[in-house]
């Protein structure tokens, strides 16, 4: 027999239907959501994974500053891999109506052997003025298949509309703090339209590894081992018999020729005194005979004579000091020797010699990982909140199972009296919960794979260009959006019910429900009559005030973060003016211009910098990019000491936050594409924003980094440069460029962000609505009891709904401190998985929005339990249960 | 009459107090009696007597401090809370004076409440038809009258025919007639069934019913009393 006690759970159900539906809304909601975000988030991993054999995406790709001989590939390729040709150009974009452009579109052939691209709306390009872009810029900024644009001067139809393999988040370096998917953009044409477009090749090779790797580790050995060389072939051209011996060749090479010119300077310079010295020599031995002459004829030549031997003195001394330097530059053969010994090894090679500009291993690449390690992050995210969101409604239903023990006490001490055991009770009395959250949890998931997916889906399409999506049944999301949350119900609820029901059924049968023996009451201060009968009330019902402060926490968590995120990256852009060292950084190709002469610039403000990049090696991201400035000595922008010793360096507040370093700590950094280790000690930290930097003085870069005395690479200045001629530029990085990575979050999350604080504040309703419906229910029977005593519904509102109200201000104002430095140590946990660095941040008022806007709940709430106290009837107090 | 029929319930020098110290009160000081099987015994006393503490420590859900109950020869205080639990399922059913229905479940299902426990259970309808509830059987207790919810709660207590019925001032709560009510009926079923029958109460003229009456005070048994010439309860009168 079926024990007729479940007889009872729909009719349970159905009494409080109005609680339940609300918890499993709750319920379906949040398990939906995050299911959805499973399940979206997992079929779009396993569609990026299925890109590297759908669409053969690359082990990497390099980029070279001159295009590459055949023989250099040759010697390239015999390092393990095959390349392919990725040749791009950037040029300007802008869109209907024409005017200033409106980003950057890098242009590629249509590819056909590697990173291949989806077309998802439209065509491929055929014609010399047809051109296919990235869907997600093109949405983004509102262009569609069959529009025209601008791509430099060209005026190109779009006839379709792609997602590159190698390009789901549009970064356009890799080393960029943040995508930018508004104002930079991918296209292909057809190879004669590439060619017919005019401006700059960048001479970019995909390769991929003849024996491809297949774990992360092998593939980073690898890369490792690939990058250096592939720097040394392209700086010796391919000379790469000897590793060591190439490797030394590509690192001193330019030392070695400018050795042997000032050898050779010195060796004329030599010569030409030399020779002067011979010719002066000539001079003084013919005034000599002319004096003999004259002696002979008896005149007195005396102190000619003497004048002669001074200056033949002279000549002879300075002969000395010229045999001198001779012998020393003599001496100095062996070295000259093995240079032009090393150079000539050299001289066949010379014709394929170019430059390594930038490398990215596929791991690395921030352009192909950067969405689907976002998703990951995304779904950590996601679980944080469904833990606290589940065990949060697991304990309204334990305390609603507990309110429902109370008031059944009588019922149950009966039936453990009758001979019911405590186990056929505890089964009873969780089965609802349970029954709900399995009902719940399932509902929650078929959402989430249906309907909800496909809205996650839509919200990353909005920041990445994602390939079509397959849908993937999960076993994970199952187990953690239904196993975890019934898991979960089931404990909580056995546990505390469990624990209620350990009372012996004749305590049950008196209404002692206490599980504390000789329980005294706690003597309180002389207070007033009513404040005292609150703090009683309030000693009763600590689990559900407890529960209500969870409640209010974990919706301010959910509020903070919704109105904060747009909050900082408003903060973050507003004060662009103030963060960043300059409003330019010019950086030049070559520091002489044509002629020979170093280029300078009229500029006011303008000062000589100098710009490097390394990577960290540990810490909170390993490969994290840190830019290396070098300062010119007494530079207004930098306002740093010049007289720094030698390994000391200043860095910047964002480097010395996220990494968590501080002045006298020992940093460690190393260079991109090489092994080369650095050590610097920190000298300070200079309130510098937006960017992980460290900063010393120029002539201090230049030692550490092996470049000539004097050197630099350009311009850093709080002006626009305009007198500088383009084709000396290598790169502009203006503020804007530093604002990329909140332009992007507060164009991808921002809109989300508004909808999802009034979702916040619903929700808000609804927990507040909840639980102090069971604070209310578990004083019914106190409240009845005043009733008929004879005080006013005022006095009684007083009484319960101003402490509640006093516990839901004092909680809200907790929970939002609180809440702020959750939310603020969970930001910084997100940004330790990216590169960059900004702090979250919200001042006084946004705060107080969110707080506002849960005492406004609460105010909805108040008036609702006012309404309830009232129609609490006043046989309450005096009924049996029934 | 064997051993066991005659000493089917025996409590045997019977000790509870409450409280501790200044607030300590003896409630029960040496109860001796016994009960034998199917018959109707009645616990008669004035409030604080100790009759409701006995017959909760007849009931397995409250315990003596000295002395021992036993139930056809097995000591209750040496069972656990377990073999307790398994003792009530078994042999005893339970009414109380203010009923303890469920609210939200039918007067059937109320006493299917009951059956669940037992493999031998009455059969249900028969017995909604001796209670005099077949046509309420679908009306839930706040339908009903208090000596219809009494009805049920006994209905509750004998459906899976208990060894010992153990009524707690069934009436208590109740008007004269639907008192008598009651009562008939827990003499009916008393005589049906054959269960043995403990009634707490303070009214004096339940004892006329009964087979046995005990009369206490001040937590001691001052008579016990074997009825000869009892009478029917339709015959009480206060």
């Amino acid at each position: 027999m079926i024990n007729p006690l479940f007889k009872r759970v729909p009719k349970n159900i159905k009494k409080d239907w109005k609680k339940y539906l609300i918890l499993c809304l709750l319920l379906l909601l949040t398990i939906s959501l995050v299911s959805a975000m499973y399940v979206g988030n997992n079929s779009m991993e396993r569609t990026f994974a299925d890109c590297y054999a759908d669409y053969n995406i690359e082990d990497g790709h390099f980029e070279l500053k001159d295009e590459p001989t055949d023989f250099l590939k040759g010697k390239i390729e015999d390092e393990g891999i095959k390349l392919y040709p990725q040749f791009y150009k950037d040029f300007d974009e802008d869109k209907e109506p024409f005017g200033d452009a409106d980003g950057t579109i890098r242009v590629f052939e249509i590819r056909k052997d590697v990173n291949l691209a989806a077309v998802k709306e439209g065509k491929m390009p055929t014609g010399n003025d047809e051109i296919a872009i990235d869907f997600r810029h093109a949405g983004n900024i509102g262009i569609k298949v069959g529009d025209t644009i601008m791509v430099g001067d060209s005026k190109m139809t779009v006839t379709g509309l792609v997602s590159f393999s190698d390009y789901s988040t549009l970064y356009k370096k890799n080393t960029d703090t943040m995508f930018d998917a508004i104002t930079f953009d991918i296209a292909c044409v057809t190879p004669e339209c590439f060619e017919k477009l005019d401006a700059d090749t960048v001479w970019q090779y995909a390769y991929q590894y003849n024996d491809r790797p297949e774990t992360d580790e092998e593939k980073k050995t690898l890369a490792d081992d690939l990058i250096p060389k592939v720097a040394v072939l392209a700086a010796t051209g391919g000379y790469l018999d000897d590793e060591d011996a190439a490797k030394e060749l590509a690192d001193n090479v330019d030392i070695w020729k400018a050795y042997l010119e000032d050898v050779q300077d010195k060796a004329d310079e030599l010569e030409e005194r030399g020779d002067e010295l011979q010719e002066r020599a000539a001079k003084l031995e013919a005034e000599g005979k002319e004096l003999k002459e004259l002696m002979l004829k008896g005149e007195d030549v005396q102190s000619k004579a003497a004048d002669l031997q001074k200056r033949g003195d002279a000549l002879k001394e300075e002969g000395d000091a010229l045999q001198a330097e001779a012998d020393a530059l003599k001496a100095l053969q062996p070295t000259i020797d093995e240079y032009v010994d090393n150079l000539e090894a050299l001289e066949p090679y010379e014709d394929n010699i170019t430059e390594l500009t930038d490398f990215v291993p596929e791991y690395a690449c921030q352009a192909i990982h950067f969405a689907p390690n976002d998703m990951g992050s995304d779904k950590a995210m996601c679980e944080v909140l469904l833990i606290v969101f589940v065990v949060v409604l697991a304990f309204i239903f334990a305390i609603t199972a507990s309110n429902t023990i109370t008031s059944e006490a009588k019922v149950i001490g009966t039936l453990r009296a009758s001979g019911y055991t405590r186990g056929e009770l505890l089964r009873h009395y969780v089965s609802v919960p349970i029954m709900l959250t399995i009902i719940s949890a399932l509902l929650g998931n078929l959402i989430g794979y249906t309907v909800l997916k496909n809205v996650v889906i839509f919200i990353y399409s909005r920041s990445y260009s994602l390939p079509p999506i397959k849908t993937y049944w999960d076993a994970d999301a199952f187990i953690r959006t239904t196993v975890f949350p019934v898991v979960t119900v089931i404990i909580i609820n056995v546990v505390t019910v469990a624990i209620r029901l350990r009372i012996s059924p004749l305590k049950f049968l008196r209404g002692d429900l206490s599980l504390r023996k000789n329980k005294k009451a706690v003597r309180l201060p002389k207070f007033k009559f009513f404040t005292r009968f609150r703090l009683r009330i309030l000693g009763q019902n600590i689990p559900g005030y407890l529960v209500l402060f969870a409640g209010i926490f974990f919706v301010m968590v959910l509020l903070i973060f919704s109105v904060g995120m747009p909050y900082t990256l408003d903060k973050y852009m507003s004060k662009a003016d103030t963060f960043a060292i300059a409003d330019y950084q010019v950086i030049l190709k070559t520091t002489e211009d044509d002629d020979g002469n170093r280029i300078t610039t009229d500029t006011a403000t303008a000062e000589e910098f100098s710009m490097d990049s390394l990577s960290t090696v540990s810490g909170v991201r390993v490969g994290e990019e840190i830019t290396v400035y070098g300062y010119s000595d007494g530079s207004k922008i930098f306002d740093l000491p010049y007289d720094l010793p030698k390994g000391k360096v200043y860095i910047s507040a964002d480097y010395a936050d996220k990494f968590g370093i501080d002045t006298g700590d020992e940093i460690e950094l190393k260079a991109k594409f090489a092994k080369d280790a650095y050590r610097f000690e920190v000298a300070g930290i200079h309130e510098v924003f937006g960017s992980l930097s460290i900063m010393m003085p120029n002539d201090s870069f230049n030692e550490v980094f092996g470049n000539e005395k004097g050197s630099f690479s350009g311009f850093i200045s709080n002006k626009e440069i305009k007198d500088i001629d383009d084709k000396y530029i290598g790169a502009v990085i203006t503020r804007f460029d530093l604002m990329a990575m909140a332009r992007q979050l507060s164009y991808s999350m921002g809109g989300i962000m508004d909808i999802f604080s009034y979702f916040c504040a619903a929700m808000a309703i609804l927990i507040i609505y909840l639980l102090t419906k069971i604070i209310i229910e578990n004083n019914a029977g106190s409240i009845s009891m005043v009733k008929v005593l004879g005080y006013k519904p005022g006095e009684i509102g007083s009484l319960y709904v101003l402490l509640t109200t006093i516990v839901v201000v004092i909680s809200t104002a907790a929970a939002a401190a609180l809440s702020y430095y959750f939310v603020a140590w969970l930001w910084r946990y997100i940004m330790y998985g990216m590169a960059g660095w900004f702090k979250f941040e919200m001042d006084f008022l946004p705060i107080l929005k969110c707080v506002v806007m849960v005492l406004v709940a609460y105010t909805i709430v108040a008036l609702i339990d006012l309404r309830r106290i009232r129609r609490i009837p006043l046989t309450e107090a005096l009924k049996n249960v029934e | 009459m064997t051993m066991s029929e005659e000493k089917f319930l025996e409590v045997s020098n019977v000790f509870k107090a409450y409280g501790e110290g200044d607030s300590r009160q003896e409630v029960l000081r040496g109860m001796d009696f016994t009960v034998t099987k199917g018959e109707f015994c009645v616990l008669l006393g004035p409030s604080g007597s100790g009759k409701s503490t006995l017959l909760n420590i007849i009931g397995g859900i409250d315990s003596a401090d000295e002395g021992y109950i036993a139930i056809g020869g097995d000591k209750l205080r040496d069972m656990d809370e377990k073999a307790l639990t398994q003792y009530r399922r078994k042999h005893l059913g339970y009414v109380f004076q203010l009923y303890n229905l469920i609210p939200n479940l039918t007067v059937k299902e109320n006493i299917e409440v009951g059956a669940y426990l037992s493999d031998k259970a009455l059969d249900i309808d028969e017995l909604l038809k001796t209670l005099g509830l077949y046509e309420h059987r679908h009306k839930l207790p706040n339908q009903l009258s208090g000596g219809q919810q009494q009805r049920t709660s006994i209905g509750r207590a004998i459906i899976k025919n208990p060894d010992i019925l153990l009524c707690d001032e069934p009436t208590g709560a109740l008007d004269y007639n639907t008192s008598k009510e009651i009562l008939k009926l827990i003499e009916d079923v008393n005589q049906k069934y054959g269960n043995t029958v403990i009634m707490v109460t303070h009214n004096e003229a339940i004892q006329h019913m009964a087979d046995h009456t005990i009369k206490l005070r001040d937590g001691k048994v001052r008579k016990s009393i074997i009825n000869e010439n009892k009478i029917s309860a339709t015959e009480l009168d206060w």
